[in-house]
């Protein structure tokens, strides 16, 4: 994604929907990284479509995720909301447990991969919220470290570093269950 | 974006600890084309560092499943209002732009 040129030349409608709603299902999938209820992650997206609308006079075309990410921010940020994050938002499981067994050639391979993603799971849920959310903006949601600095507010250092720990606690938690060998780092 | 500003992609082989600083941001794709090619020299030839990479890989393979399946309804009843925005304007009729946004 980079910036388009040419937006100049587009009304505002059609400025908004080349820029705004393909972006509705990435909108949807860190608004429910952000909220437990399905009501308020549709309602923060409403908002931050709203939002989009009035001000995409103003948005020169350049990296439109970024700008509706930051747009999504403030609109949380003015809701008042808090953020109440979950590792397991899905309550279909049963469909993720089905594809893991297709993908795994044995019964003893299956239990060691079933036991690593409940581990890793619960390593997530312990982990500190700073960590917790980069972890499910970059490897939950597939942002990269730009669009995950954008939707938070801070600099992709931080998101790197933030991300780093995150994942180090994780490796070290499926170390002392055994899964996988200690780092000689 | 290639974060690794500090360092230029030398000819010779990486060491170890350089690639200990790279992985992640190699994992997520976050490094540029010389950068990925010296890091991937380095995983096929050091057995403690392709270790190292494959549990990374792993966590993440591990996060990923747990993405969100997002909800079909909801996500129709958001695109219609996003189209609705695009021709018709807000339900309250206002149609005033320019101002709020990213506020």
């Amino acid at each position: 994604m980079g910036s388009t040129p040419g937006k100049s030349v587009l009304s505002d409608d059609e400025a908004f929907s080349r820029y705004v709603l393909p972006e509705i299902d990435m909108l949807l999938r860190v608004a429910l990284s952000r909220s437990r209820d399905p009501a308020d992650a549709e309602d923060l997206v409403q908002d931050t479509l709203l939002r989009a609308y009035r001000g995409i006079g103003g948005f020169d075309g350049g990296y439109p995720r970024a700008w509706l990410l930051t747009i999504m921010r403030n609109t949380q940020i003015n809701r008042g909301r808090r953020r109440r994050p979950t590792l397991l938002r899905n309550p279909d499981s049963s469909q993720r447990r089905h594809e893991r067994q297709e993908a795994l050639p044995s019964a003893e391979a299956i239990v060691v991969g079933e036991a690593f993603d409940a581990t890793v799971e619960d390593a997530v849920a312990r982990l500190p919220a700073r960590f917790r959310h980069v972890v499910e903006l970059v490897d939950i949601d597939g942002l990269s470290y730009r669009e995950a600095a954008d939707a938070l507010g801070v600099p992709v250092g931080t998101v790197m570093s933030r991300l780093h720990r995150a994942r180090h606690r994780i490796r070290t938690r499926l170390t002392a269950a055994g899964l996988v060998p200690g780092s000689k780092r | 974006m290639t974060l690794w500003r500090r360092h230029t992609v030398v000819d010779r082989p990486l060491t170890c600890r350089e690639v200990g600083k790279l992985l992640q941001r190699y994992l997520d794709g976050e490094v540029d084309a010389p950068t990925i090619a010296k890091v991937a020299e380095h995983l096929e030839d050091c057995r403690r560092c392709g270790l190292e990479a494959s549990i990374y890989r792993e966590i993440k393979a591990s996060l990923a499943r747990h993405a969100t399946v997002l909800p079909e309804t909801t996500l129709a009843r958001l695109r219609r209002f996003g189209e609705l925005l695009a021709t018709e304007g807000p339900a309250d009729g206002s149609r005033d732009r320019g101002h709020d946004a990213g506020s």
